[in-house]
């Protein structure tokens, strides 16, 4: 597994994986939809899996000394742990941003603030994503387009669905908005629910993808 | 012990089935299999190395596939028509992510080899010519001391003169490593040149003519080509595979069969065995669709 994700790393993942990772500073920009950040996490997936099959990668891991179902799950993992870095990175720069700029300045008039709560929405997002795009991806690892774009148009719906609940709901709009410094129990418990619904989606996700790959002919 | 025994492979697709495929490989000995376009040739080897799902068994020097399958492919080298993966990486990146699968990788053995082929690791895949790219991938499969080289179409797309050294280099590996070698192809002169025997598919189905994997020299000398100057003196005989040809018809006919000395006979090649057999089984296919 370990050599699997190795290759995954050198040979499959997108430079831009990399390079959207530090979009995690977009938290620093006025007014903003925070949680957009996430959904360019969930482009760089698409272009790793249009990379995978330019390269024709999945045949040639299938001939190697591996189990299929190996396969999916290596190249989740390796997504995880991209996930989970942009995740670690928001919440930081976020809490920068809290650290540095004046309290006034860190109200976010078009969603969310950038606390722990958006790191917990993001969690929720790309946890929605995963269960969407990889059973769909695996079932037929050629077709790229369609579990994306399904997946894309989910996750913008989630995102709406969060901003809604920032300008009507008290407990989004009050408690879990701004500073971590406020009210930081709920906020802590927001992220808490946000990482377990990720956890949840994404184990789901992958015994999905690898039911789904054992099916597949090459 | 054979190399590889394939019992019974199936696989049914809406538009084509692979049809209980039977055969072997014996240890050393390099086996081809032939067959026209579309027949099967590639779906047998997917179903060998489990790329698809298909029914039946495969065992590798005695191991079944699928119970020992990491052992197993530890001992297979498969080299699927030259080297399409990966075309923007350099050899090095890719030999870098391969060698660590196998426990038994030799990197002295692969830079040998690398000298040999005269290849570049810090070239691109996509720099490289068929014929280069069909010797990167042997020396990846070579590399870790696979003892099964599978191959599918390895020569399609070279010109004759690197599909040569491609035979020269396999016979050298099967002659120095001891390799057991089966490749698909539909250039029967490659074949000829190297094969021992020949598992011959036809529409899915190992062609009765040769049920299992069959001495090539046997095959050619089970038939003979004759020559004749009407289709009416040709079914008397029950020619195989009747075709007009320029000057009248052309059929096999099976090598020890007594015919009259009006009829004109010559050595069946390859390739005419494959043409008229496969006439042969189309028309019986037709007859029976009607």
């Amino acid at each position: 597994m370990l050599n699997l994700i190795k290759k995954e790393i050198a040979l499959c993942v997108h430079p831009t994986a990399f390079i959207f990772l530090f979009f995690a500073v977009l938290v620093f920009v006025p007014n903003y939809p925070y949680e957009v950040i996430f959904f360019f996490s969930c482009l760089s997936i698409f272009f790793c899996c249009m990379m995978t099959r330019e390269n024709g990668d999945i045949a040639f891991s299938c001939a190697l000394p591996v189990k299929k179902e190996h396969i999916p799950f290596a190249k989740m993992l390796v997504v995880f742990g991209l996930q989970c870095i942009i995740l670690l990175l928001v919440g930081v720069i976020a809490a920068i941003k809290g650290a540095v700029l004046p309290a006034e300045q860190y109200v976010n008039q078009a969603g969310i603030s950038a606390n722990l709560v958006l790191v917990g929405n993001g969690a929720i997002l790309l946890g929605t994503f995963n269960l969407i795009f990889f059973p769909c991806y695996f079932k037929k690892p050629d077709k790229i387009g369609v579990p994306f774009v399904i997946g894309a148009i989910v996750v913008f719906f989630v995102i709406v669905v969060f901003i809604v609940l920032r300008w009507v709901t008290p407990l989004y709009s009050t408690t879990l908005n701004g500073l971590n410094s406020e009210n930081t129990g709920a906020k802590s418990v927001a992220l808490a629910i946000g990482i377990v619904i990720y956890a949840v989606l994404s184990a789901v996700s992958c015994k999905l993808s690898i039911k789904n790959f054992q099916r597949v002919d090459l | 012990m054979n190399a590889l025994e394939v019992r019974e492979l199936t696989k049914v697709y809406p538009e084509f089935t692979l049809d209980k495929v039977s055969f072997f490989v014996k240890q050393g000995h390099i086996s081809g299999l032939i067959g026209r376009n579309g027949v099967g040739k590639s779906t047998t080897i997917k179903g060998i190395l489990r790329l698809i799902n298909a029914e039946g068994s495969v065992s590798v020097f005695g191991k079944d596939f699928l119970k020992e399958e990491m052992v197993v492919k530890q001992t297979i080298g498969y080299v699927g028509g030259g080297f399409r993966y990966y075309p923007m990486n350099t050899l090095a990146a890719i030999r870098k992510a391969y060698a660590p699968f196998y426990s038994t990788w030799n990197q002295s053995k692969y830079e040998k080899f690398l000298s040999q082929f005269e290849l570049i690791e810090s070239k691109k895949i996509k720099e490289l010519s068929e014929g280069m790219k069909v010797k990167f991938a042997l020396a990846l499969a070579l590399s870790h001391g696979a003892k099964l080289l599978i191959m599918d179409e390895p020569t399609s797309g070279l010109d004759p003169l690197s599909r040569e050294e491609f035979c020269d280099i396999i016979l050298q590996l099967v002659g120095e490593e001891g390799v057991s070698v089966l490749f698909s192809t539909h250039i029967t002169s490659d074949l000829m040149r190297i094969a021992d025997d020949i598992v011959y598919i036809s529409q899915g189905k190992i062609l009765a003519a040769c049920p299992l994997a069959c001495p090539l020299k046997e095959l050619l000398c089970k038939y003979k080509l004759a020559h004749f100057s009407s289709l009416a003196d040709a079914s008397a005989v029950n020619a195989i595979g009747v075709k007009a040809v320029k000057k009248g018809y052309e059929g096999l006919l099976p090598r020890d069969m007594q015919i009259s000395e009006s009829i004109a006979v010559t050595d069946a090649t390859i390739d005419n065995i494959i043409v008229h057999l496969e006439k042969e089984n189309e028309e019986k296919k037709h007859v029976k669709s009607n």
